[in-house]
This record gives C-alpha cells, sequence and structure tokens, in this order.
C-alpha cells in the first residue's frame, strides 16, 4: 500500500486509469515469467511520455519508496519483482513507434513497443530488427534494453546492445538525459552501451533508437536429428570451426523432443531422437544452398541419422515450431520449471551437455536442454513439483552444480535472461569483490539514492577493510573466478 | 601540486631496460612531450606503477606502441607514458571458439598473423591499427568502414582485464559470446581512451575469414557521390563497407566510391554484378583478393603522419551535406576528404600549416556549430594541443556529461590517467 498523498501525485501525473493500487489489479504485477517469487508491489503506475515517466519518478521517490521498471512481465530472472512494497512503473502504456526512419535504416520508439511489432511495422520497408527473443511477440522493447536481450538469431546478428544507438533515459531523480544518438563513433563514454543490461537499476528508457536490418534476401532451415546429444554438439562446434556462420544454430533434447511431441505443439521430430538441431542460414540466395549442404554433411558426420531440410515456408515453420513452443511443452508436463542460463565456450558443449545429464541422474531430477547452441548459450530446464520437498531441495543442489559446471568450463551464468533477482547470489562465482565494487560504484553513479530496483542483480558487499594493502584487490577469489575471466 | 620528482619515482620501479627517457623518449612517442615512457611486463608491474603515480600525483598515458598518442586531445606534460609493449602474449586461442585471449599489447599485424592460419579474423579496420595494438584498438574504440558490417569494435570484445585509477586490476566480461551477468563494464572501459584505466589484457570474438574480398572502385564527380552512395547504401545487398575517397591523380574524377562485399565466391559474385546495375555504371575497376585486402590495409593508415585529422559524423542521409562541410575545411587546409558512406561519417585530414591558427580555429569551431545543428557532431582526431584546447576536441557531449564525470572520480579520482590538455 502506497499513501495516499503519494496516489494522488500518481494520478495527478497520470490520470486516474494510469494508476494501480486495488489489491486484487496488482496480483497480476506480483511476479514476471520467474513465478518463483512473487512479491505485490505498493502500486502500479502507467505514464504514457517521458515528462509523465519524470513525474511519478520523482513523486515515488519524495515518498521514500523504490522504483521498478517493468515492461510486459516476461523476463526469466525476477528482475521486475517488486521488493518491500515498490512502486512498478509500467510501460505498457508507451507503446507508439515515434520514426522508422528508412534512409538511415532506425526507428525510435518508446520503450512499451513490443518486439515483434517493430519488425511489422518494418517490413513493408524491407527492413526488420534482428534480436528476436523466444518471447518476442510478448516482450517489450524497453524489458529488451533492461536486459540486453539475445535470441535464437543472434548467433549471426549479435544481441539488443549492437543494435541500441540512443536512449532517452529518466534517471531516479527525475532528471532526463538524452544518451548517443548523434551518429558513428559518438564522442565520450559508451554510456548507452553500459545502460544497455543494466536490469533498471540504473533509470527508466522513455525513448529508444535502434538499427534496423535489410531482410534477408533468402532463407534455408534443416533439422538433425541425433541419437546422441554430444554428436548434435560436436556438429554445431564442427559447423562453427569450418567458417560457417549460420543465423541460428538450436538444440531441443529427448526429453523436450517428447514434452513437445506429446502436445498440441507437436512439430513432427521423431520421439526416440536424443536431440534435434535446427539450423538456418540467410542471406543472398546464391551461396544459401552451398552453406546448407555443407552443414548438412557436417551433420551426418557427427552421426546425424537424419537430415530434413524446410521446402518453403510452411516447413520451416514446423522445424521451428519444436524449438520455439520447447518451453511451453515442458510447461505441461510439470508443475514447475527452473530455467538456467549459463554460457560456456562452444568447444565445450559435448562435455558440459554430458555433465548436466549426470547431475541430473544423480540427483534423480528430469533435466530438459532447449538452447541456443551456435552460442553455447545452454538453457537445462530442471523439472520439478515445489510441494514435494526432497525433490525441491534436490533441484537447488543441481542447479547449482550445473552453474559451477558451466563456470568451471570458462563460461557465464547468464547468456541472456539476465541476473534480477535469481541469480544475483551467484555473481560471486564469476566475479570477484574488486568487479562487484565496481559494479556498485557505477550503479551509484546512476543512482546515488539506490531507488531504481533495489535488491537487484548484484549481492550486498563484503564489509570494507577486507584488501588491507588498500589497493582493493583482493586475493583468494574462488578458483573459478580465474578460470571464469580473460 | 606534483612533486618535481614525481615522474622518476615512478620510473624507478622498473629495472632500466623497461625505461625510455629523454631523446630516447621522446623518438618512440614521435614526439609527443612526456617524461619517460614505461614498458611493464605485466598487469601487476602497471598496478605497481599506478598505485606509486596515484601517491605522487604523477599524471600517466596508458598507450600501445603510441600511434593515438597525437589523438587525445591529452597532455604528456610531466607525464609518463604507460606502454602496454611487452604485455603481447596471447594467453588464449581457441579457434573452434572463435574467441581469443592477448595481451593488450599485441600488435594489430601480429593478432592477424595469429589468426590467418585459421582462417580467422577480427573484422575491423580502424584507422591507424596496423600501427597500432590490440589494446590501442579497443581503448580509443575508433571503428573503421566495417562496422555498418560486423558491428563496431566494442561490439566485438567479450572481456578485458583493467588496471584502473584507483591501482585496482578489474576483469569484466569474460570469453564467451553472450553474457549478461552484471553491468556492462566492458563497453565502458572499451573507447574510454585510457582515462579510467590502463588495459592489459583482452578477449575479443572472431568471425571466420570471407572466401572472397572483392572491391568495386565507381569513379564519379563530387557532386556525383552523395547519390550513388545513397543507392549503394539502401540497396537491400550486404555490402561489407564503402568509401568514398580522392580519386588518384590523372585519374580523371575527382573521387572514387569504393564498394566492398565480402562473403561466399557465388554470394560475392551476384552481389557485384547486382551492384553494379544499381549504380548504373560499370566500376572503372575491380580489385579482388589479395589485391582488395591490401588496398583496404593502405586505407586504415590513412590517417597516420597527418597532424590534423577532423571527423565529421551525421546521419547516413545527411552525407551531401556533411561532405560539403569537409570539402570546406578540406579546402582551407589544402587536405582531404575520406567518407564512409554506410556510416555518414567523413574524414579530413591536412596540415594546419597551411591556414593560420586563427583562422582554422575559427573555420572549424563554425564547422562544429553547423554540424551539432544538423543533429551531428564534429570531432578533433589528430590535432596539435594548441589547437585542440581553442577548438574543443569534443563539442558539446550527450546529455551524459555530469555521469561521464562522475564515472572518471569513480575510477581515477585523482585523475592521474590521461589528463586533457588545460
Amino acid at each position: 500500500m502506497i499513501p495516499a498523498s503519494l496516489t494522488r501525485s500518481l494520478v495527478g501525473a497520470c490520470g486516474r486509469d494510469g494508476v494501480i493500487v486495488d489489491e486484487d489489479r496488482l496480483v497480476v504485477y506480483e511476479s514476471d515469467a520467474l513465478t518463483a517469487y512473487r512479491h505485490r508491489p505498493g502500486a502500479v503506475v502507467l505514464p504514457r511520455t517521458t515528462a509523465q515517466v519524470r513525474g511519478v519518478v520523482r513523486a515515488i521517490a519524495q515518498h521514500g519508496f523504490p522504483i521498478v521498471p517493468r515492461g510486459a512481465g516476461t523476463g526469466l530472472s525476477g528482475g521486475a519483482v517488486a521488493l518491500d512494497g515498490a512502486v512498478v512503473v509500467g510501460t505498457a502504456r508507451m507503446n507508439r513507434i515515434l520514426a522508422i526512419d528508412v534512409a538511415n535504416r532506425r526507428a525510435v520508439l518508446q520503450p512499451g513497443v513490443i518486439n515483434s511489432e517493430l519488425s511489422e511495422a518494418a517490413r513493408p520497408h524491407g527492413l526488420y530488427y534482428a534480436p528476436d527473443p523466444s518471447s518476442q511477440t510478448a516482450c517489450t522493447i524497453g524489458g529488451n534494453v533492461a536486459e540486453n536481450s539475445g535470441g535464437p538469431h543472434c548467433l549471426k546478428y549479435g544481441v539488443t546492445s549492437r543494435y541500441v544507438t540512443g536512449l532517452t533515459v529518466v534517471l531516479a531523480d527525475g532528471s532526463a538525459v538524452r544518451l548517443g544518438g548523434q551518429g558513428r563513433d559518438a564522442p565520450g563514454y559508451d554510456l548507452v552501451g553500459l545502460f544497455v543490461g543494466s536490469e533498471g537499476c540504473f533509470g527508466i528508457a522513455t525513448e529508444i533508437e535502434v538499427g534496423l536490418l535489410p531482410m534477408p534476401e533468402g532463407v534455408r532451415t534443416l533439422l538433425g536429428v541425433f541419437d546422441r546429444i554430444e554428436d548434435a554438439g560436436r556438429a554445431v562446434s564442427d559447423i562453427v570451426s569450418a567458417g560457417l556462420l549460420p543465423a541460428a544454430m538450436e538444440i531441443v533434447d529427448g526429453p523436450t523432443i517428447r514434452a513437445v511431441e506429446d502436445s498440441v505443439f507437436a512439430a513432427g521430430y521423431p520421439t526416440d531422437a536424443e536431440a534435434a538441431l535446427v539450423i538456418e542460414f540467410d542471406g543472398m540466395e546464391a551461396g544459401l544452398d552451398a552453406d546448407t549442404a555443407r552443414a548438412a554433411a557436417f551433420c551426418a558426420d557427427a552421426g546425424a541419422r537424419e537430415v530434413r531440410s524446410a521446402r518453403d515456408e510452411h516447413e520451416r515453420t514446423a522445424l521451428w515450431k519444436g524449438r520455439k513452443k520447447a518451453f511451453g511443452a515442458l510447461g505441461r508436463i510439470a508443475p514447475d520449471l527452473l530455467v538456467q542460463d549459463a554460457t560456456v565456450p562452444r568447444t565445450t558443449l559435448p562435455s558440459i551437455l554430458r555433465g548436466i545429464s549426470e547431475i541430473g541422474k544423480r540427483y534423480r531430477l528430469v533435466v530438459a536442454n532447449v538452447f541456443h547452441a551456435g552460442d553455447g548459450n545452454l538453457h537445462p530446464n530442471i523439472l520439478f513439483d515445489r510441494r514435494d520437498r526432497d525433490e525441491l531441495e534436490r533441484v537447488e543442489r543441481a542447479s547449482r552444480e550445473i552453474m559451477q559446471l558451466c563456470v568451471d568450463s570458462g563460461g557465464t551464468i547468464t547468456g541472456e535472461h539476465g541476473v534480477g533477482l535469481d541469480k544475483k547470489h551467484h555473481m560471486p562465482l564469476i566475479h570477484g569483490p574488486a568487479e562487484l565494487r565496481a559494479m556498485w560504484g557505477v550503479r551509484r553513479v546512476f543512482d546515488p539514492a539506490g531507488v531504481m530496483n533495489p535488491g537487484k542483480v548484484l549481492p550486498d558487499l563484503p564489509p570494507a577493510g577486507g584488501a588491507r594493502d588498500g589497493s582493493g584487490v583482493h586475493k583468494g577469489q574462488p578458483a573459478t573466478v580465474a578460470a571464469a575471466k580473460p | 601540486m606534483k612533486a618535481a620528482a614525481a615522474p622518476g619515482v615512478v620510473t624507478d620501479l622498473l629495472p632500466a631496460d623497461q625505461v625510455l627517457t629523454g631523446e630516447e623518449g621522446l623518438a618512440w612517442s614521435r614526439g609527443f612531450p612526456a617524461e619517460a615512457v614505461v614498458f611493464p611486463a605485466s598487469p601487476d608491474e602497471v598496478r605497481a606503477l599506478v598505485r606509486v603515480a596515484n601517491e605522487t600525483g604523477t599524471g600517466l598515458v596508458p598507450a600501445g606502441r603510441g600511434s593515438w598518442l597525437w589523438a587525445g586531445g591529452w597532455t604528456g606534460e610531466g607525464c609518463v607514458i604507460v606502454s602496454t609493449e611487452r604485455l603481447d602474449g596471447v594467453d588464449h586461442y581457441e579457434p573452434a571458439d572463435l574467441t581469443l585471449t592477448a595481451g593488450a599489447g599485441l600488435g594489430w599485424g601480429d593478432l592477424d598473423g595469429v589468426l590467418r592460419p585459421y582462417g580467422q579474423w577480427m573484422p575491423a579496420d580502424p584507422p591507424g591499427a596496423w600501427a597500432g595494438t590490440l589494446g590501442g584498438v579497443v581503448g580509443c574504440g575508433v571503428s573503421g568502414p566495417l562496422q555498418g558490417c560486423y558491428g563496431a569494435v566494442r561490439d566485438n570484445v567479450l572481456g578485458l582485464e583493467v588496471v584502473t585509477g584507483r591501482g585496482r586490476v578489474l576483469r569484466v566480461g569474460g570469453r564467451v559470446v553472450k553474457n549478461v551477468a552484471g553491468y556492462d563494464l566492458v563497453r565502458l572501459f572499451t573507447g574510454s581512451r585510457g582515462s579510467l584505466g590502463v588495459i592489459t589484457s583482452v578477449s575479443v570474438r572472431l568471425f571466420p575469414l570471407p572466401g572472397a574480398d572483392v572491391t568495386l572502385c565507381f569513379a564519379g564527380e563530387v557532386e556525383e557521390v552523395p547519390a550513388m552512395a545513397a543507392k549503394v547504401r539502401t540497396v537491400a545487398l550486404p555490402v561489407a563497407a564503402a568509401e568514398a575517397v580522392a580519386a588518384a591523380p590523372g585519374a580523371g574524377r575527382e573521387m572514387e566510391l569504393r564498394v566492398r562485399v565480402l562473403g561466399g565466391d557465388g554470394e560475392v559474385e551476384d552481389v557485384c554484378s547486382r551492384l553494379v546495375r544499381e549504380i548504373g555504371a560499370g566500376p572503372g575497376r575491380t580489385l579482388r583478393g589479395v589485391e582488395s585486402r591490401a588496398l583496404h590495409r593502405r586505407r586504415a593508415g590513412w590517417e597516420d603522419g597527418s597532424s590534423l585529422v577532423v571527423r565529421l559524423a551525421a546521419l547516413p542521409d545527411r552525407l551531401a551535406e556533411t561532405l560539403a562541410r569537409a570539402r570546406g575545411v578540406a579546402g582551407r587546409l589544402g587536405g582531404e576528404v575520406s567518407a564512409d558512406v554506410l556510416g555518414g561519417l567523413v574524414r579530413v585530414k591536412g596540415s594546419p600549416g597551411a591556414a593560420g591558427a586563427d583562422g582554422l580555429a575559427g573555420i572549424l569551431v563554425r564547422t562544429r556549430l553547423a554540424m551539432e545543428e544538423a543533429g551531428g557532431t564534429m570531432t578533433l582526431s589528430r590535432a596539435r594541443p594548441e589547437l585542440g584546447a581553442r577548438v574543443g576536441w569534443t563539442g558539446s557531449p550527450d546529455g551524459g556529461g555530469p555521469l561521464a564525470e562522475r564515472i572518471k572520480s569513480l575510477f581515477d579520482p585523482r585523475s592521474i590517467l590521461s589528463a586533457r590538455c588545460p
């Protein structure tokens, strides 16, 4: 609950229909797509303009409440959860595309625009927006900016930060700053790049300038079916090291295939297979068939028992269906799902997949893998029922072991879902105290009072004084830290 | 504030063979006036240098091979240049992962030598790179014309080890291609031009070398270039880079538009023939493979040796105006222009001796105002400190000025790194 004076201020700024304080309507905002974390916000406010965002941020901060920016709530790290009765500033009504600048292949938009709507709006001009998170028909560009979202086609095209060229940001004190957006190599620090992926801790992006790409002339999609998941992993590694650059390479493992084929999303994958590898090439028509043939040969050499290629858009959609609907299908067969998001060096994929499978067996858990194989970005899903206390405990232990395994191989704890609430306690697995202090310092540059999305991303710092020499260099970091970093 | 003996206290930290002073130092720095050049051989030695510099208030100028020392607008008076030349080892290279981690001092050409046998490269062509180091390229954060296709340098830096101005060793990012674990300090340090820390190690994302490398060179008069450029820019064909440059003397036309196409053999031939149709004229010459690569390598050195380089940037569809303004400056300098057509960036290089100092400063200030009014920028990329001080190196930055100042004081509270000329 927020005090009446704050409600009045918010209504004054955004109108009565822009402020939610009824408990039954606040329930919707209790969690993001990671439903394990639930906290009811003190209120939700839905501004329409930068000026309104400035007004509400100022009012909320003056009343001493924390602020949680929120897009569509499709995040998978608990980042949009409102701790301690925080007020959610939602961007749902900031959903206008302000300009599609065809000549310069860029767009200017409000943060609440849905990812796929931007591409739809750009399509008549032969352009599209490249980052395509699996939730792209629901998630917002503002949320993508906050999380530095990826997606299957980021293998070739890169993640969100490559496409964001300018931002208008409302900071915790209610001021608005314009960052970047002045053409190539803008002078000064790359504050746009720093802001992207800051998970709502630095401010609220209220206007976003992004780059668009011309639509590829042609697309080819392949499906490799494997009896062993390690073989699929090897095919990925071989394709990458042969110098081919597919737009996407995605693996769906046996348990996931069976879940998908059992569901309304059935895509025609063989249910006795242990891995399906979806490979997509795009670009100029000339050369596409040759690349696709080479990738098919690598699949066969790695032991694929079957390689299918899509002959038309209909077949292509079918091959992708099993991948795109995997999360939904898994959700049907277990009450609870824990999704991880580690990224590992691509060459370690076969051994990591074997390791994950062994951990699953040891803890008597079903682990289903659906992931961006070309990037080495894993999504092991642990299926469980939280009402089973013993199982829950095994899930937690297995989850930690899987994460440690990935970090030990030179990987990181999150490739695209973000840290949020869910992984902040794992941050010391890959960052030492000096790095965490530096991140705290940067966060305070943007938000000195700690108003924006508190309790997310960074674990509390250990008490100062750890470095007696005053240099701030901390010895005795866990061995994994050294292994995880360049 | 600075003790007279301070640089000596700093240089005393290293063995004599890791320090250059006097004429030797000036020779190394191509005349950039610093007290000494030091060559630490480990991050720990860098840390020790930074700590003592903090204690004595000695200014440090981080550098690789020193090719960009004149490009930052910072002062070297009373300062020590910290060169990372000796931090040049390859720590980790797994070709099948398409990632590499190396010391910041690894030469750009040496990096290419490591990667080429494996059919890989780092697809960036920043000005001056071939004379410099990996760390220099990352620290300066300047990208060349290939960025329209492969992204800017910062898009392909995965991780960094940095000794901050506080003397803290930070390892930020990692060596995997997707990583959102915490705030993106890699992007902050990339392009920070030595003002936040000394970059000691770099992890980058690599790409397979394209099978075919072809450059089509279309000749044209100055007035024709923007229209040709617009066709190249808006056609739905994968063009890797496109530059408009002054034609060779005797070429018959004033300029040449060089369009580079990279990819598989069949794809590149197809793109080239369609480009020719689109432009409506055949190329004056076509360079393939080694010839094409050599041309662009030479082009990357276009700024080398110039004492004044100005960058004018605006949205690509403003190229005609940007080019006209750049030519205005070039005319007064007796200099020449080079336009990155896909990015809307036009550079001018010249010799400031050709115009009076007062006149030159006035021209540059007026050009900047015009660029900023049109929503663009003008920055000095290389200039003598006196001119830089009069004109200003970067003009009005975006709205992040106060944030940038707080970030600077977070990582370098005593402001010992890369101090700007007053």
